[in-house]
């Protein structure tokens, strides 16, 4: 079967994927994706959703050559899943991150780089660039990843998935495991790696950080592709209209609500707008680093 | 009985090299393709075909850079887990060895020397050789397992690049392990004998020859005479006759002598007295070089043997015959156009004999270090270890951890020399007792269903005929098995230093090393179509 559609110039090109797990005598025990189709365009964030076992993992790791499709084809950078030339422009980050744990920071960007023939001085350059970039404390560097909290090791992932500077990079569940600071530095990396120009491919059950990342995504259930489309066109609510504006008195509400009724409005909900508990802790940290030693205790957090 | 190494001619090895490879080339493309055809039906055919095209692909595309980083890895893998702790055992070991062989301040023999040194080979062997088999075979299982091999596998890294370069790690601690032990082991074989008992620690360099005989008068003859001992190895020459054992050398020249220009002849004769005579005085033997082409013998002195240790006598190249009034040139006048030189021995004492074997006289070329000779035999283990290594990466490409060390660790086994030998009578149709046993596998079950005796001839039809070709198959298949799987014996070099000899390379340790690099392409063409065909992240 040869790839057909409008989207030759995509990154990724899916079509008719399925996959089934068989047991150990070759009988079919979990479909695990079936006739996904779908195609990732160079420089966009595509973000694929689902809950757990839907097969969002799954049509990563058939991506990556990992699996072997039961039935349909896969192109990847125009080249198929199963040649090993087109890793030498991905980057992939493992859902969890499964990296030598008796190495330390640099041996493991050393390593990975070597991986991509990688001259020395050139990988030792990268390396720092990288652990700079991902914010791993210097003294944590030297340290064997076995003594890493989940979140340095996270970090390091992402530093071994840029090792080659790729133009497609892959990220299963990014965010997991990572504190409100780190979730954010891994956002951030996300965009800019969009205004780098590369394409990111990201699965996540986080939707909130798929949300505040991804260009377009592809909701999976059971295998099966159930939505796909840009986020602001899916989020969209058609038949609701959104007024901000700064603070007004209650008269003001009143006279707004009546000029809105006059026009025949059915006014929903009328209050004050909160921030989201993300920005909070992200200030309140940030003020703590600023101020060390002084404590705020808002009423109501008391005990 | 004296030690007589089996020697594999690097012609044999060039032959077995090639039916290694050959064979085990081919095993491995059927089983491949047989997989595939398994697993994908039908488009199993032109998926081989696309996997072979990736194997001469990867082959031509090897990074040596990666091979490195991955081989690298393993090593530092290895060490950081602790695999060097190893050597705690080997230093308890040599700490407490000298409590138990130590020689109590009793003077130093020969038999003590050899315990010393096959206690040392020994033991690096049985250290160095499980920690292989366990680190191999584990290495890539425990890397599918805990997944670190998908951040390999999804970089260029390939397949190729991996086995070798898992082979390659494992090799370089393997070699770091029997350098370390064998480094210590030579250390200690020297401080454990005094000073003055050294000189014991010898290489000797032979050049052996072939045997013959004469009988008492003067005919040729396969034997000597058997004189009633059960262990044919040996066979005696009877005193003060025409009977002689004629050992013929080949390749002696000028450069067999030594710097004062004579010839080292040594031998390690038994004898057999018919009656008491003198006992305080050992039979006596000569020595005649004859040059048949120029008619020509030269008679040494009478010397006494020396029983169970032998005696080297040095031949001058200058040999006088004062009642001829000549001198010959030991090389020039009785060394044959040919290369060939011929001393023929002859008893002394009248109806007493000397007993003799192949083995028991030969050309002593000038000594080898010690050191030489027992870093040629570490070297034997180390070509075990790599075909440990080899057989274990290969495993663990298919097979969980502990099956692919069991496997391996049935390999060695069948490596050993009972196995060949069995092997060897399989082959042969014949039982231990050198009996036939009525065919190959189902002319013997035949034969037993049908209580046929084994030397009643079949009846003659096609069903016979077809049932006789399906046991050659099954025959030649066995025959080729045993071709396959290497043969320990020719790999234990150890017994060479032990007795005090060096470890011939045209014909021991050369062949070998053909040998195990047979064994190199195979596995790894092996491991890279499981690594291909498998997927990695299935549970």
């Amino acid at each position: 079967m040869s790839l057909s559609g409008p989207s030759t110039d995509s990154v990724i090109q899916i079509r008719n994927l399925s996959k089934v797990y068989r047991d150990f005598w070759g009988r079919p025990k979990v479909k695990a994706l079936n006739a996904l189709t779908l195609d990732v365009r160079p420089g966009e964030v595509f973000g694929l959703l689902g809950p757990n076992g839907s097969g969002k993992t799954t049509t990563m790791k058939l991506l990556l050559g990992l699996l072997f499709p039961t039935e349909g084809e896969i192109k990847i950078l125009g080249k198929s899943a199963a040649d090993v030339a087109k890793n030498e422009r991905i980057g992939y980050l493992p859902e969890e991150s499964y990296l030598y744990r008796f190495l330390n920071a640099y041996e493991t960007l050393d390593f990975y780089g070597r991986l991509f023939d990688m001259p020395a001085a050139k990988r030792k350059e990268r390396s720092e660039q990288l652990l700079d970039l991902v914010k791993l404390a210097p003294r944590a560097r030297h340290r064997q990843l076995k003594e890493y909290s989940k979140g340095m090791t996270r970090r390091i992932g992402v530093a071994q998935a840029l090792i080659n500077d790729p133009d497609l990079v892959m990220l299963d569940e990014p965010t997991s495991g990572l504190d409100p600071l780190g979730n954010r530095d891994m956002k951030d990396l996300i965009l800019d790696l969009k205004k780098q120009g590369k394409t990111v491919l990201m699965c996540s059950h986080l939707l909130a950080d798929v949300q505040d990342v991804c260009d377009r995504i592809a909701i999976l259930d059971n295998g099966e592709l159930k939505v796909m489309g840009r986020v602001d066109e899916l989020l969209k609510a058609q038949d609701e209209t959104q007024i901000l504006s700064s603070k007004l008195s209650p008269d003001a509400i009143r006279e707004v609500e009546a000029v809105l009724k006059k026009h025949g409005a059915n006014i929903l909900k009328v209050d004050q707008p909160t921030a989201n508990l993300e920005d909070l802790f992200l200030k309140t940290v940030q003020e703590s680093r600023e101020r060390p030693g002084h404590r705020t205790v808002k009423e109501g957090t008391a005990s | 009985m004296s030690f007589d190494p089996d020697l594999m001619p690097l012609a044999p090895a060039l032959l077995h090299w090639l039916i290694v490879f050959g064979s085990l080339s081919l095993a491995t493309i059927v089983v491949s393709l047989l997989s595939m055809l398994v697993i994908h039906g039908g488009k199993g055919l032109p998926l081989f075909a696309d996997e072979v095209q990736g194997f001469f692909t990867d082959l031509v595309s090897i990074s040596f850079r990666r091979v490195a980083a991955l081989a690298k890895l393993t090593f530092m893998e290895a060490y950081r887990r602790k695999a060097l702790l190893i050597f705690v055992v080997f230093a308890l070991l040599f700490m407490f060895a000298g409590w138990f062989m130590g020689n109590d301040g009793e003077e130093i023999t020969k038999p003590t020397v050899k315990l010393y040194i096959s206690f040392v080979l020994r033991a690096i062997t049985w250290l160095t050789l499980p920690l292989m088999f366990i680190l191999s075979s584990f290495g890539i299982p425990e890397e599918i397992r805990l997944r670190s091999l998908h951040t390999v596998v999804t970089k260029p890294a390939r397949r190729l690049e991996i086995v070798l370069g898992r082979v390659l790690g494992f090799a370089a601690l393997g070699s770091l392990v029997l350098l370390v032990m064998s480094v210590v082991g030579w250390i200690w074989i020297v401080r454990q004998i005094p000073a003055d008992a050294r000189s014991m620690l010898i290489c000797r360099v032979p050049v052996r020859g072939n045997l013959s005989f004469k009988d008492r008068n003067g005919q040729d003859v396969e034997k000597g005479i058997n004189v009633g001992d059960i262990n044919e190895f040996r066979s005696y020459i009877e005193g003060a006759t025409k009977a002689r054992a004629i050992w013929t050398f080949s390749g002696i020249g000028e450069n067999s002598l030594d710097s004062e220009g004579n010839l080292h002849i040594e031998n390690q004769f038994m004898a057999f007295r018919s009656y008491k005579g003198d006992m305080n005085r050992q039979l006596l033997f000569d020595y005649q070089f004859r040059n048949p082409e120029k008619n020509i013998t030269y008679t040494t002195q009478a010397w006494p043997i020396v029983e169970k240790r032998g005696v080297t006598k040095a031949i001058p190249r200058k040999l006088e015959v004062p009642s001829e009034g000549k001198t010959y040139d030991l090389i020039k006048d009785f060394v044959t156009s040919d290369g060939n030189l011929i001393v023929e021995v002859s008893c002394i004492d009248r109806e007493q004999y000397l007993g003799m074997a192949r083995i028991d006289l030969f050309i002593r070329l000038p000594d080898q270090n010690f050191a030489v000779g027992f870093f040629k035999a570490v070297f034997g283990i180390e070509m075990i270890m790599i075909l440990v290594v080899l057989m274990g990466v290969c495993a663990s490409t298919f097979l969980k951890g502990p099956i692919a060390t069991a496997l391996t660790f049935i390999m060695f086994i069948l490596s050993g020399e009972d196995t060949h030998r069995f092997m060897d009578q399989l082959i042969g149709g014949k039982s231990i007792k050198d009996g036939w046993q009525g065919g190959g596998f189902f002319e013997s079950i035949y034969r037993i269903v049908t209580h046929m005796n084994p030397t009643t001839d079949l009846p003659a039809n096609y069903a016979f005929t077809v049932m006789q070709f399906v046991d050659w198959v099954l025959t030649f298949f066995l025959w080729n098995c045993k071709q396959v799987i290497p043969h320990l014996k020719y790999f234990n070099m150890q017994e060479y230093v032990a007795n005090g000899f060096d470890v011939p390379f045209d014909q021991s340790l050369g062949p070998c090393l053909l040998i195990t690099l047979a064994y190199v392409l195979p596995c790894v063409l092996l491991g890279f179509f499981a690594l291909r065909i498998r997927e990695l992240e299935s549970k």
